[in-house]
C-alpha cells in the first residue's frame, strides 16, 4: 500500500512538471501502415488510434496516472517490416498491435512464446477468439466470421434460400479467412456461393472480375476487400449497374474516402461495422479541446467525421480499458504484459461504461472472458447515404451457435499444427 | 560476416598488408583462394566473429533483424549472381524460386514429419533447381532484355500457382503456410518454438557450405564455360563450349541456391509465408544485393546484403537514439527514398559494385604508403 | 475436360454475343493503357537503349501532381500546364544526375538505375502528396463520365464516356507522336540517335538535349496514362503495378517498334480478358490476368526472338 502510494505521488509529480518520469510510463507500440498500397485506409484508423491516446494522455495523464507511449512503428503492410517491428518493441511492450492478418499469421506463435498479448481488434484469426488456445491474441469486440455471419443475417434467410452470392474478396489471407464459414452457411441455407478473388496486381483494374459479376448474375455481392481494392470495386460497380443495395462491404470497405469517389451514385451501398461516428459525442469534444486545438492531431477534420477515425477511436479505447482493467487487478500502474493479458480477458464494457466513456452509439457494449477473446459485440449495417454512412439498422448479433464450435474446431487444428502449443489449462473453454 | 575490414586499415596497414615476400612456386600456389597470405587471416578473423564473437554478443532483435536476414538474403543473391553475374542470364523471377523451395520444404515436412529438418532444406532446392531448368529453357532462343521480362512469366505464373493450388499449403483456410515446431537432436530448429541462436548456427552452417560449393564451382571448369557464356556466347559457341549445357546448368545450380535460400528464408526466420510474400519486390531486393554487391562476385553478395538489409534497419533506430522526432511513416519514406537514391549512388561511383570497390581499396593498401 | 477447353468457351461466345463484345471493349480500354505505357518504354528504349522502369511510377507520380496542384486551389488546365512544367524538371533532373554519369555503361546497369529512381519517386512521393487515393479530377478537365448504352441483339453493351475519350485521346496522342517523329527535326534525331548511335552523335546530335526531350515526352504519355487510369479507379501509389503490364507488350511488339508496343499492347489487353472470362474464371479459379500476358509473350518470343515487330537480331562476334 505505501508503495502505492509513493507511485501515485510519482505519477502526481510527473504530472505537475509536465515531463513523464522516463522509465514510468506504459509502452503501446502500434505497427502502424500509413504508407504502401493499404495506407489509404490505414491513414485515418491510425489517427484515430493516436489522437485518443494523445487525449488520455493530455487530459488525465495517461492511464492510471502513467503516460502511455503510443510510438508507431512503420510496416507500410509488409510483413517483413512487421516482424521487424514486433522484434524491436517486444522488449519493453505491453501488447503488440500487428495490423494485417498477415503479420498477425507471423507474430502469432511468437506471442505464445514470448507471452506478449496480441491485439487485433476486428482483424487477424477468426479463431483466435479461442482463449483457451489462443491464450496471448485478442480480436475484439467481433471477428471475420462475425462480420460474415451478420451480413447474411441482414440479408435474411428467406431472402438467401436458393439464391447466387458472389464473394468478392482479395485473394490474399485477410480475403480467404471468412471462407469457412460462408461455405457452411451456403450449405446449411441452401444458397450458391461464388467466390471470386481480386489479385493484388489486380485491385485498381477489376473489370475482369465485374465481368464475371455480370455474367453470373449474383443476386447480392459480398466483398470482403482493403485499401485500393474497395475503390477500384465501387467505381466498377458503378459502372457495370450493379444494384448497390445488394452489394455490402465488410467493415475495412467501409471507408468514406473510397464512396466519395462516386458519390450519388454509391447511394444504398452497405457495410457492416462494429463501430460508428458519433461527432457530438463527449469523447469527441474532448479530442477537439486536447489533440486538435492544441495541434497536435494528424488528421483532419474532413476524415474526423468518417467512419475509420471513429473505429481507430474505438480500438484504442478497447487497450485503454484493457490497461485499466489490468492496473485496478494488479494494484499497480505500471503492468506487465500478462496483467494486460487479465485485463484484456476481463473487458466488460457496459452501456454505463460508454457512457461514462462518452462513448455511446459508437460501439456495442461487449464483455470478454479468458475463453472468449472477442466479446462477438455485434454490430449494425451501415449505408452510405450519397454524403455519409448511416445506420440502416438496429444491432445485429452473429450466430454464436455456428461460430463457436467452429472456431474451437479450428483452434485445435491450428493447436495441432503447432505442436508443441501451449494451452491454457485454468480456464474453461464451453463457457 | 561483416565489412570490418576498412576501418582497421588505417593503423598499420603497411605492415598488415605486403604481398612482397610471397613468392610463388608453383601454378597451383598462384591459382590457390588465398595467393596472399593477409587476405587468409582476415577471413579467418571474419568468420570468428560470424561463429563465437556474434553469437556471443548479439540480441534477439540483432539475430531477427541482421544476422539471421543478412546471410539469407546473401544467399539468395549469390544464387542469382551465378546466374545474371557469371553466365550473363539476367533474371528476375528469383522470388518465386525461393517460393518453390519454400514449398517444397513445406510440403516435406509436413508429409514426413520425421524427416530431418536440414535434409529437407537442402533436398527443397531440387525442386527449384528442376522447375529453375524448365523456365531457363526459353533463354537458348531469348536474350537480355527479353528474357529477363521472360523470367518476369515465371515470377508471376508461380506466385499464382502458390495462391490457387490448395495441396501445397495443406489446404489452410488462410492460404498461408505456417511452419511447425522441428527438432533436430531434441533442439528444436524451426517454428516459434526455436531458439534464435539454434537458427542463427544452421543458417550460418548451410550458408558457409553454399559459399563453399558456389566458389569452388565458379572458380572450376562449370564457371569458365557460364563466363565465356556470358561474355559473348556466339564466342563460346564457336571455341566448342555447349550453349545448351552451359545455361541450363547455370539456371540448375543457380535455382537450387535460391531454393535453399527460400526454404531457410521462410523455415528459418519468418515462420510464416503467404503467397505474395514472394512476389516481385522480393525479386527486385534481391537484384539489388546482387548488383550493389558485386555481379560475378562471390563476396559481393555479403556486402550487398549487408547494405541493403542492414541499412534500412540501422535508418529506423538512428532517429529514435538521437531523439529526433520524426514520425515513424516518414521514416519509411526517406528510407524508400534513400534505398533508391543509394542504388543510383553505388551504380554512378562503381557499377561494379562494393566487391569492385573492395578490391580497389585492396589495390591501394598493398602499394600503400606510396602513390604509384 | 476437352469440351470445355475447346468447346464451352466458344459456345458462351456465341451465346451471348454482347457479353463478348463487352469483354472485347474492357480488353480494348485495358489494351489501350498498356500500349501508352509501353510506349513510354520504347521512346527511351529506342534513343537510349535505356529500360525504363521508372515508367510506371512517372505514370503514378504526373497524376499526383496534378490532383496535388488542383487540389490547392489552381484551375484544372493550369495544374496540367504546371503539370507538364514539373515533368519536364523531372526529365532534367534525372538527365543529369542520374544518365549523364551512367553513359555508356552496360544496360543491366541502367536498368538497375531507373529502379533506383522508382524507389526514389516512391518515398518522395508518398511525402509530399500521401498515401490516400485521390479523386481523379475527372470532370473539372472536361471528361466525359456519363455513358453510352447500346442493345445489340437485344443484349446489353456499356460504353463507359471517359473510356471513350481516352480510347481517343490515346489514338492522337500516338498520331501526334508518329508525326513528330517522322516529319520534324528533333524527331528523326531521336530516330538516328536510336538506329546508331556514334554515327548520330557524329553528325551533330545533342544526346543531352535528346534524352531530356525522350524523358519529357515519356513524362507527357506519363501524364496521360494516367489521368486515363486515375479516372477509372482514383490516383494512388497501387497504380505503380500497371508497369508490369506493359513489360509483356514489349515482349510481343519488340523493344523497339512503335507500331509493336500499340498493336501488342492492344492484342493483350483484349486476348487476357477473353483468356480470363472464358477460359481462366470458370476452369483455373481466376485471376489468370497476371500471368497470361508474360506466358503469352513467353511462347511467341520462343518461335520469334525479337518479338513480332522487332527487328531481327543480327549477331556478330
Amino acid at each position: 500500500m505505501r508503495h502505492l502510494t509513493r507511485l501515485a505521488a510519482v505519477a502526481a509529480l510527473g504530472a505537475v512538471m509536465g515531463t513523464g518520469v522516463a522509465a514510468q510510463e506504459l509502452y503501446a507500440p502500434n505497427l502502424s501502415y500509413r504508407t504502401g498500397p493499404f495506407a489509404a485506409t490505414g491513414i485515418p484508423l491510425m489517427n484515430g488510434q493516436r489522437d485518443y491516446m494523445t487525449m488520455l494522455n493530455a487530459r488525465d495523464g495517461g492511464i492510471g496516472g502513467i503516460p502511455v507511449n503510443f510510438e508507431e512503428c512503420e510496416t507500410g503492410y509488409s510483413t517483413e517490416k512487421g516482424v521487424e517491428c514486433y522484434e524491436k518493441t517486444k522488449g519493453q511492450a505491453i501488447v503488440t498491435q500487428p495490423w494485417s492478418t498477415g503479420i498477425t499469421l507471423q507474430v502469432l506463435p511468437k506471442t505464445n512464446v514470448d507471452e506478449i498479448p496480441i491485439l487485433a481488434p476486428g482483424y487477424g484469426f477468426s479463431p483466435m477468439a479461442d482463449g483457451k488456445v489462443f491464450q496471448w491474441a485478442f480480436n475484439t469486440p467481433a471477428s471475420y466470421w462475425d462480420a460474415a455471419s451478420m451480413m447474411l443475417e441482414y440479408i435474411g434467410e428467406e431472402n438467401l434460400k436458393g439464391k447466387k452470392v458472389a464473394f468478392l474478396h482479395l485473394d490474399h489471407p485477410f480475403g480467404k479467412e471468412p471462407l469457412p464459414l460462408m461455405e457452411k452457411k451456403a450449405a446449411d441455407i441452401g444458397f450458391e456461393l461464388v467466390p471470386i478473388p481480386v489479385g493484388l496486381k489486380e485491385m485498381q483494374n477489376q473489370s475482369a472480375q465485374w465481368l464475371q459479376i455480370r455474367r453470373e448474375r449474383p443476386d447480392y455481392v459480398i466483398m470482403w476487400g482493403w485499401g485500393a481494392m474497395n475503390a477500384g470495386a465501387i467505381t466498377e460497380a458503378v459502372k457495370t449497374r450493379f444494384p448497390m443495395d445488394k452489394f455490402i462491404g465488410v467493415w475495412w470497405a467501409g471507408h468514406d474516402a473510397d464512396l466519395k469517389l462516386v458519390g450519388e451514385d454509391g447511394k444504398g451501398y452497405k457495410s457492416i461495422s462494429f463501430s460508428y461516428p458519433v461527432l457530438d459525442s463527449p469523447l469527441m469534444a474532448d479530442i477537439k479541446k486536447y489533440v486538435v486545438d492544441e495541434g497536435k492531431t494528424m488528421s483532419n477534420e474532413e476524415e474526423m467525421q468518417g467512419v475509420f477515425y471513429s473505429r481507430g477511436l474505438v480500438i484504442s479505447m478497447i487497450l485503454a480499458e484493457g490497461i485499466r482493467t489490468a492496473q485496478e487487478h494488479a494494484g499497480k500502474a505500471e503492468i506487465s504484459p500478462a496483467d494486460l493479458r487479465w485485463g484484456l480477458e476481463n473487458l466488460n464494457i457496459t452501456e454505463e461504461r460508454l457512457a461514462e466513456l462518452g462513448m455511446t452509439g459508437m460501439v456495442p457494449p461487449f464483455q470478454t472472458t479468458c475463453a472468449d477473446h472477442t466479446g462477438h459485440s455485434g454490430g449494425w449495417m451501415l449505408e452510405w447515404d450519397g454524403e455519409k454512412f448511416v445506420k440502416a439498422s438496429d444491432l445485429l448479433q452473429a450466430e454464436a451457435e455456428v461460430i463457436r464450435p467452429l472456431e474451437q474446431q479450428m483452434a485445435a487444428e491450428y493447436a495441432a499444427e503447432n505442436e508443441p502449443w501451449a494451452v491454457s489449462d485454468t480456464c474453461d473453454a464451453e463457457s | 560476416m561483416e565489412p570490418r575490414i576498412p576501418g582497421r586499415l588505417g593503423e598499420k596497414s603497411q605492415m598488415l598488408y605486403r604481398t612482397a615476400g610471397q613468392f610463388k612456386t608453383s601454378y597451383e600456389a598462384d591459382q590457390a583462394l588465398f595467393p596472399v597470405r593477409q587476405d587468409a587471416l582476415l577471413l579467418g578473423v571474419i568468420l570468428a566473429f560470424a561463429w563465437v564473437i556474434f553469437p556471443l554478443t548479439a540480441s534477439e532483435f540483432t539475430f531477427q533483424t541482421l544476422l539471421i536476414p543478412i546471410l539469407i538474403y546473401a544467399l539468395a543473391a549469390m544464387g542469382l549472381n551465378i546466374l545474371t553475374g557469371y553466365a550473363g542470364q539476367l533474371s528476375l523471377g528469383t522470388a518465386a524460386f525461393m517460393g518453390v523451395g519454400a514449398y517444397a520444404c513445406y510440403k516435406m515436412v509436413t508429409l514426413m514429419p520425421w524427416m530431418n529438418p536440414v535434409v529437407a532444406i537442402l533436398l527443397s532446392g531440387v525442386f527449384s533447381a528442376g522447375v529453375g531448368v524448365a523456365f531457363g529453357i526459353p533463354s537458348l532462343r531469348i536474350k537480355g532484355f527479353y528474357l529477363a521480362i521472360a523470367t518476369l512469366a515465371a515470377q508471376f505464373f508461380l506466385v499464382w500457382l502458390f495462391e490457387k493450388w490448395a495441396w501445397l499449403y495443406n489446404y489452410n483456410a488462410s492460404g498461408a503456410i505456417q511452419v511447425p515446431n522441428l527438432e533436430m537432436f531434441g533442439v528444436y530448429v524451426a517454428g516459434p518454438q526455436a531458439n534464435s541462436l539454434v537458427q542463427y548456427y544452421v543458417v550460418l552452417a548451410i550458408v558457409s557450405v553454399m559459399t563453399m560449393l558456389c566458389i569452388n564451382l565458379t572458380r572450376g571448369n562449370l564457371g569458365r564455360t557460364w563466363k565465356a557464356t556470358r561474355d559473348m556466347d556466339i564466342a563460346a559457341e564457336l571455341i566448342g563450349i555447349n550453349l545448351m549445357k552451359s545455361k541450363l546448368t547455370a539456371f540448375m545450380v543457380s535455382s537450387y541456391v535460391v531454393g535453399v535460400a527460400g526454404a531457410l528464408f521462410v523455415f528459418m526466420w519468418r515462420g510464416a509465408a503467404e503467397p505474395n510474400l514472394f512476389d516481385i519486390p522480393l525479386s527486385f531486393r534481391i537484384l539489388f544485393i546482387a548488383i550493389i554487391g558485386g555481379l560475378g562476385s562471390i563476396l559481393g553478395n555479403y556486402l550487398g546484403a549487408i547494405l541493403i538489409v542492414g541499412l534500412p534497419v540501422v535508418l529506423g533506430i538512428v532517429p529514435a537514439a538521437l531523439g529526433i522526432p520524426i514520425a515513424s511513416a516518414t521514416v519509411e519514406h526517406i528510407n524508400v527514398m534513400m534505398v533508391g537514391a543509394l542504388i543510383v549512388f553505388f551504380l554512378i561511383i562503381e557499377p561494379h559494385g562494393l566487391a569492385q570497390l573492395w578490391r580497389l581499396i585492396r589495390e591501394k593498401l598493398i602499394i600503400w604508403p606510396f602513390p604509384h | 475436360m476437352l469440351n470445355q477447353i475447346f468447346v464451352a468457351p466458344f459456345i458462351d461466345m456465341i451465346g451471348a454475343p454482347d457479353f463478348l463484345l463487352q469483354v472485347l471493349w474492357e480488353g480494348l480500354v485495358s489494351g489501350i493503357l498498356y500500349a501508352l505505357i509501353a510506349l513510354g518504354f520504347v521512346l527511351i528504349y529506342r534513343s537510349s537503349r535505356i529500360f525504363n522502369f521508372a515508367q510506371g511510377i512517372m505514370v503514378v507520380f504526373a497524376a499526383l501532381t496534378l490532383v496535388g496542384l488542383h487540389a490547392m486551389g489552381v484551375p484544372a488546365w493550369v495544374s496540367v500546364g504546371l503539370t507538364l512544367l514539373v515533368m519536364f524538371g523531372l526529365a532534367l533532373v534525372i538527365e543529369r544526375v542520374v544518365l549523364r554519369p551512367l553513359v555508356g555503361q552496360p544496360d543491366i546497369i541502367l536498368f538497375m538505375a531507373t529502379i533506383g529512381i522508382t524507389l526514389f519517386l516512391i518515398g518522395f512521393g508518398e511525402i509530399i502528396f500521401g498515401g490516400e487515393n485521390k479523386v481523379m479530377i475527372t470532370e473539372e478537365l472536361g471528361i466525359p463520365t456519363g455513358s453510352v448504352m447500346f442493345e445489340p441483339w437485344g443484349g446489353l453493351l456499356i460504353l463507359e464516356q471517359k473510356d471513350i475519350t481516352a480510347v481517343i485521346v490515346a489514338a492522337l496522342l500516338v498520331v501526334a507522336l508518329l508525326l513528330f517523329l517522322n516529319r520534324t527535326r528533333m524527331g528523326r534525331a531521336i530516330r538516328a540517335l536510336g538506329d546508331d548511335h556514334q554515327a548520330a552523335l557524329s553528325v551533330g546530335i545533342s544526346l543531352q538535349t535528346i534524352w531530356v526531350l525522350v524523358w519529357f515526352i515519356a513524362g507527357i504519355i506519363a501524364l496521360v496514362t494516367g489521368i486515363a487510369w486515375g479516372a477509372r479507379a482514383g490516383v494512388s501509389f497501387a497504380l505503380e503495378v500497371i508497369a508490369y503490364k506493359a513489360l509483356p507488350v514489349l515482349m510481343l511488339g519488340g523493344l523497339e517498334s512503335i507500331s509493336g508496343a500499340i498493336i501488342g499492347g492492344l492484342m493483350i489487353g483484349m486476348l487476357e480478358k477473353l483468356f480470363e472470362i472464358y477460359w481462366g474464371q470458370p476452369l483455373l479459379g481466376g485471376n489468370t490476368e497476371t500471368w497470361f500476358a508474360f506466358v503469352l509473350a513467353l511462347i511467341v518470343l520462343l518461335f520469334r526472338p525479337q518479338g513480332l515487330f522487332g527487328e531481327k537480331i543480327i549477331e556478330r562476334v
